[in-house]
C-alpha cells in the first residue's frame, strides 16, 4: 500500500533556547539518534527540528495504514542522517538531508530540505509530489484553507476535493468517490507543504 | 490535588498553544490536543515541558506518548503527582 507523510517546522516560530536544552530534545530524541549529530555540518536547533520533523511524517505515513497508531516520536527511531552536496532549487539556498527511519517493520527513507525560514520533510518511498509554500496568515483556517487550495492548484485535476478520512488524514474525491491518490498535509506559522502520490 | 484542580491547572498550561480559546474554556476529559484544540504538533513537546514545570514532575518516553487528549494528560498527571518519592 502507497501512502503519505511529510511535516514542515517554521524556525520562526520555534523557541530557539529551549529547542537546545537537553530536557526537551531528550523528549524525542535518543543518545543513539543524537549521536548522529555532526555539528559541523548541521546546527543542534535544525537537527532536533529535522528529527521532530522526520518523526512526524513517519506518523502521518503510517498512520494511514494503521488508523489505530498513537504518536510515539521515541519509538520512530531515525537511524541515518546524510548531507549530500547543497541543492539551489529555488531563490533561497537549501541543504537537503537524506535519512533512514526504523520502524516496526522494516525502515522508511525521507528527505529534509533546511533553510533560514523552515524544515521541511518527506517519507520518500515511491514517486513522491511534493511543494512548500510561505503564506500570509499563521492562524488555523488559513492554513488549512491555503494547503488544499495549494495542492489542488498543484495536481491540475478538475472536478477534484480535498475530504477528511475519519482516522484524521486528508483524502481526494471526485464525484463522491475517494480516489488513490494518498495525501498528506503539514503547516507551521505561515509555511504550508503537501505530498501526494499517484499508482502506477 | 484531585483531578478538577489538575484541570484548571491544565488550561494554563495549553492556553499559549492553542487559539480556540472558547474550546479551550469548556474541555473536557475526551478533548484531542491536535484535533479539538488546534495545537500544532510542534508544540507538543512544549507542552510536556511546560506540564513538568507546571506540576513539577518529570515526564518521561513512555508517559509523554499519551498526552495526545486531555484525560489521559490529567492521568499522566496524576500518577506522577502522586507517585511516591
Amino acid at each position: 500500500m502507497i501512502s503519505a507523510g511529510n511535516d514542515i517546522v517554521a524556525l520562526q516560530a520555534v523557541d530557539v533556547q529551549r529547542t537546545q536544552l537537553p530536557a526537551f530534545y531528550s523528549k524525542f530524541i535518543t543518545p543513539a539518534e543524537f549521536a548522529l549529530h555532526k555539528p559541523n555540518e548541521i546546527s543542534l536547533v535544525n537537527f532536533v527540528w529535522t528529527l521532530w520533523s522526520a518523526k512526524e511524517s513517519a506518523y502521518k505515513y503510517l498512520k494511514r495504514i494503521n488508523s489505530e497508531l498513537v504518536f510515539a516520536p521515541a519509538k520512530i527511531a531515525v537511524q541515518q542522517l546524510s548531507l549530500p552536496s547543497p541543492l539551489k532549487t529555488n531563490a533561497d539556498a537549501h541543504n537537503q538531508y537524506l535519512g533512514k527511519l526504523q520502524i516496526s517493520d522494516g525502515t522508511l527513507a525521507f528527505i529534509t530540505i533546511i533553510n533560514e525560514q523552515f524544515i521541511a520533510t518527506v517519507i520518500d518511498e515511491g514517486d513522491v509530489n511534493w511543494a512548500v509554500k510561505q503564506i500570509e496568515s499563521s492562524d488555523y483556517e488559513s492554513q488549512s484553507q491555503a494547503v488544499r487550495s495549494f495542492l489542488l492548484d498543484g495536481l491540475k485535476m478538475p472536478g477534484v476535493s480535498v475530504e477528511k478520512h475519519s482516522g484524521g488524514y486528508p483524502v481526494l474525491m471526485k464525484g463522491g468517490v475517494t480516489l488513490d491518490i494518498t495525501v498528506s498535509f503539514a503547516h507551521h506559522d505561515r509555511y504550508i507543504s503537501y505530498c501526494y502520490q499517484i499508482p502506477k | 490535588m484531585d483531578r478538577k484542580e489538575i484541570l484548571v491547572e491544565l488550561k494554563k498550561v495549553l492556553t499559549p498553544y492553542t487559539e480556540n480559546k472558547e474550546m479551550l474554556e469548556g474541555i473536557s476529559e475526551q478533548t484531542d490536543l491536535i484535533k479539538d484544540l488546534k495545537i500544532n504538533s510542534a508544540n507538543l513537546v512544549d507542552i510536556i515541558i511546560d506540564a513538568e514545570a507546571q506540576y513539577n514532575i518529570e515526564i518521561d518516553f513512555d508517559a509523554a506518548e499519551k498526552m495526545y487528549n486531555v484525560g489521559n494528560c490529567i492521568d499522566v498527571i496524576s500518577d506522577k503527582i502522586n507517585k511516591p518519592a
